[in-house]
């Protein structure tokens, strides 16, 4: 039951056909999620994490278009039996999709202020998705709604129906989005950013509805974002992104106090660590993230890079390197 | 305080900055909006006072009351200038406050809005000295590629616009910008909040570098509790325009004394996946400084609130030298400091 798989991506290449070229926003990403477990994704800004996400779910904007790869969802209907979808496949329009997307997988965004309708109240939102998914009378998906609603530990759930996003704040408004998405109680759930627009303390209520949530609905988490303090929290597995590839693969604990991608220990070190107050420097990554239009050859970390070899890193793309079962780094360092 | 920070650069007394609130046809005044109220601070010289709190809580407003962004609505802002002596910014002429800002610079949160984006790199980082006939000619283009060089960015590059920057070198355009006029004071307001995690240590780094090279004060305005201990010797906590504790760093995130920075220290994600988490998570959320509450503007949220806290607000007091705290509990509470990160 514990390592069912439930997503798994395979060689996922999604590449942006803009007028000055091709952008190799996701090349080539593997990864999986097993029922039930959080699993994180890591990087920079630019770095495909989110558009990674948006292949999943078949919601690419043109010039977008997801080149090779397969995206396999295990679906598990109630009665038990599991039936596998390629969604790589699968019309976006289709009714499987649409199925599929905010009834099996849905996501919850950065700023809730934009992924939100200004002109339709809360419960409306809700209920949209409800109705759609689920055979329910208006009334009932209202219930729903309002139940939702305080299942997320939202003050006054039969006010806020109906009210409308701009009447709440960031952090109600992140709520009534997690309402949203965990409506139709999905077997998974994307993360994107969600607590990046959040003041601290807001943060740390909604890490704590997340983890409670998890727990009460046993849904798999895919949780993306750049701070590391709360992939630390949040996640049992990770893996590492940069410039479009995973570069490292690794269960929270072996990332964080054994972390074997030089990028990965260079952002370890560039991060000041509360508690540490010393007057020494941070230690920066020199230079910045290249230009998506001209990745550099071989390892695209290896301009930036504190062990870059010679000869051997801007030559090819270095290998994925199996460390352990669980545990993979895409570097020459390890061959 | 220790020996090295006596010399204030800047001391802000009794700050105030209160918004009428005004409703219906007749624009009746029915309140004020207290965005800041009342709050003193001093920024010792050649150091860094950092003003940590969430939104709304009135630390960029308490920045830009400094600067004269913003007209406070009363107190003091004393700027104690190399040449001039003591200055009360708040009060200045215009022509004082000239002479303040050539002093007094500012670097803003967005490099991208803070820039306009039909300047070149030269016409930005130049403004500020030809506006204060400080230099023009091959004089400024030295003065200007010299700036360049000092932030970090190829002087050749000083004639191609803001766009084709990344955000990281934009902040160095900002900061070079700031630094045009040598100034002894910067407020910092979130310069790197928008920046990536790699490049927000190169620009932590710069700042440092500067502070050190030219004996640069600084007013460290942000969010993030981590960044804040990182650059500043003092840390002023703010809730809901007031102040609520402030000591030198060290002091405040091992041993706080105001429940609110206790709550604050404690939700911070830790980057140690093996640290166990007794997180505080307070209930509800920031009050609007529209409507605060009675008393203590926390009690509401405060895990430790007594009747006394509902009623009376707590003023600012002096607990041990140097460290001050709003909170009438302050004796008597053991409040838990930040635990070191093992990574």
């Amino acid at each position: 039951m514990e390592n069912e798989q439930l997503l798994e991506v395979q060689d996922l290449k999604t590449y942006f056909y803009t007028e000055r070229g091709v952008v190799r926003a996701v090349d080539g990403v593997t990864f999986d999620v097993k029922r039930g477990r959080t699993l994180g994704v890591v990087g920079e800004s630019g770095c495909g994490k989110s558009i990674t996400s948006f292949s999943v779910l078949r919601l690419l904007q043109k010039p977008g278009k997801i080149v090779s790869g397969q995206i396999l969802y295990h679906k598990r209907e109630d009665d038990g039996n599991e039936e596998v979808l390629d969604l790589t496949s699968l019309n976006p329009n289709s009714y499987t999709m649409r199925s599929v997307r905010g009834g099996e997988i849905s996501m919850i965004f950065q700023e809730p202020m934009t992924s939100l309708d200004p002109v339709y109240t809360v419960g409306n939102q809700i209920v949209e998705g409800i109705t759609y998914h689920l055979k329910v009378s208006q009334a009932e998906a209202r219930e729903m709604a309002i139940a939702m609603l305080g299942r997320v530990n939202m003050p006054e759930p039969q006010r806020v129906v109906d009210s409308y996003p701009h009447q709440l704040s960031g952090g109600m408004r992140q709520r009534a989005m997690i309402a949203m998405a965990l409506a139709c109680r999905p077997s998974l759930l994307i993360a994107d950013e969600p607590t990046t627009a959040l003041d601290v303390t807001t943060e740390a209520q909604i890490l704590e509805l997340l983890r409670d949530l998890q727990k009460e609905f046993g849904m798999a988490i895919m949780y993306i974002t750049h701070n590391l303090g709360v992939v630390a929290e949040m996640v049992e597995e990770a893996i590492v992104m940069y410039m479009g590839k995973v570069v490292e693969r690794a269960p929270v604990r072996d990332l964080f106090y054994d972390p074997k991608h030089p990028y990965m220990i260079a952002l370890l070190q560039s991060i000041p660590k509360l508690g540490r107050k010393n007057q020494a420097r941070l230690q920066a990554i020199s230079g910045m993230v290249p230009s998506p239009f001209a990745i550099p050859a071989g390892c695209p970390f290896h301009p930036r890079c504190p062990k870059f070899m010679p000869g051997v890193c801007e030559m090819s793309e270095p290998p994925v390197v199996d460390l352990n079962s669980d545990r993979y780094v895409r570097c020459f360092l390890y061959q | 305080m220790t020996d090295n920070h006596q010399q204030p650069i800047l001391e802000v007394k009794d700050l105030k900055k209160h918004y009428p609130i005004i409703k219906g046809f007749n624009r009746k005044l029915v309140g004020y909006t207290k965005a800041v109220d009342g709050v003193s601070f001093a920024v010792p010289t050649a150091h860094t006072l950092g003003l940590v709190g969430e939104s709304g809580c009135g630390k960029s407003t308490t920045g830009h009351c400094i600067m004269r962004g913003i007209e406070p609505t009363a107190g003091q802002v004393i700027f104690h200038d190399r040449e001039r002596g003591p200055i009360d910014v708040a009060q200045a002429d215009p022509n004082m406050l000239r002479h303040v800002r050539l002093n007094m610079q500012m670097v803003f949160q967005d490099p991208s809005s803070s820039m306009n984006p039909r300047m070149t790199v030269f016409d930005i980082v130049s403004e500020p000295l030809t506006v204060n006939n400080v230099a023009r000619g091959k004089d400024l283009q030295d003065r200007v590629a010299e700036l360049l060089r000092v932030v970090g960015l190829l002087p050749e590059h000083m004639h191609r616009f803001p766009h084709a920057f990344s955000g990281g070198q934009r902040q160095r355009i900002a900061v070079a910008r700031s630094l045009a006029l040598r100034p002894q004071f910067i407020i910092a307001d979130e310069p790197v909040s928008a920046l990536d995690v790699s490049i927000q240590a190169q620009t932590l780094n710069l700042l440092q570098d500067l502070q050190e090279q030219f004996d640069l004060s600084y007013l460290f305005i942000s969010h993030d509790l981590s960044v804040v201990e990182h650059v500043s010797d003092v840390v002023a906590v703010m809730y809901v325009g007031k102040l609520a504790e402030m000591a030198e760093t060290e002091e405040l995130y091992h041993n706080p004394k105001h429940p609110y920075t206790e709550a604050l220290l404690s939700s911070v994600p830790n980057p140690d996946p093996g640290v166990v988490k007794n997180r505080i998570v307070l209930a509800g959320e920031v009050p609007s400084p529209r409507k605060p509450p009675t008393g203590c503007y926390f009690h509401p949220r405060c895990n430790y609130a007594v009747s006394d806290c509902a009623e009376n607000a707590p003023p600012l007091r002096e607990i041990s030298p140097g460290h001050t705290v709003a909170c009438h509990l302050a004796d008597k509470l053991t409040l838990r400091g930040v635990t070191a990160v093992r990574i």
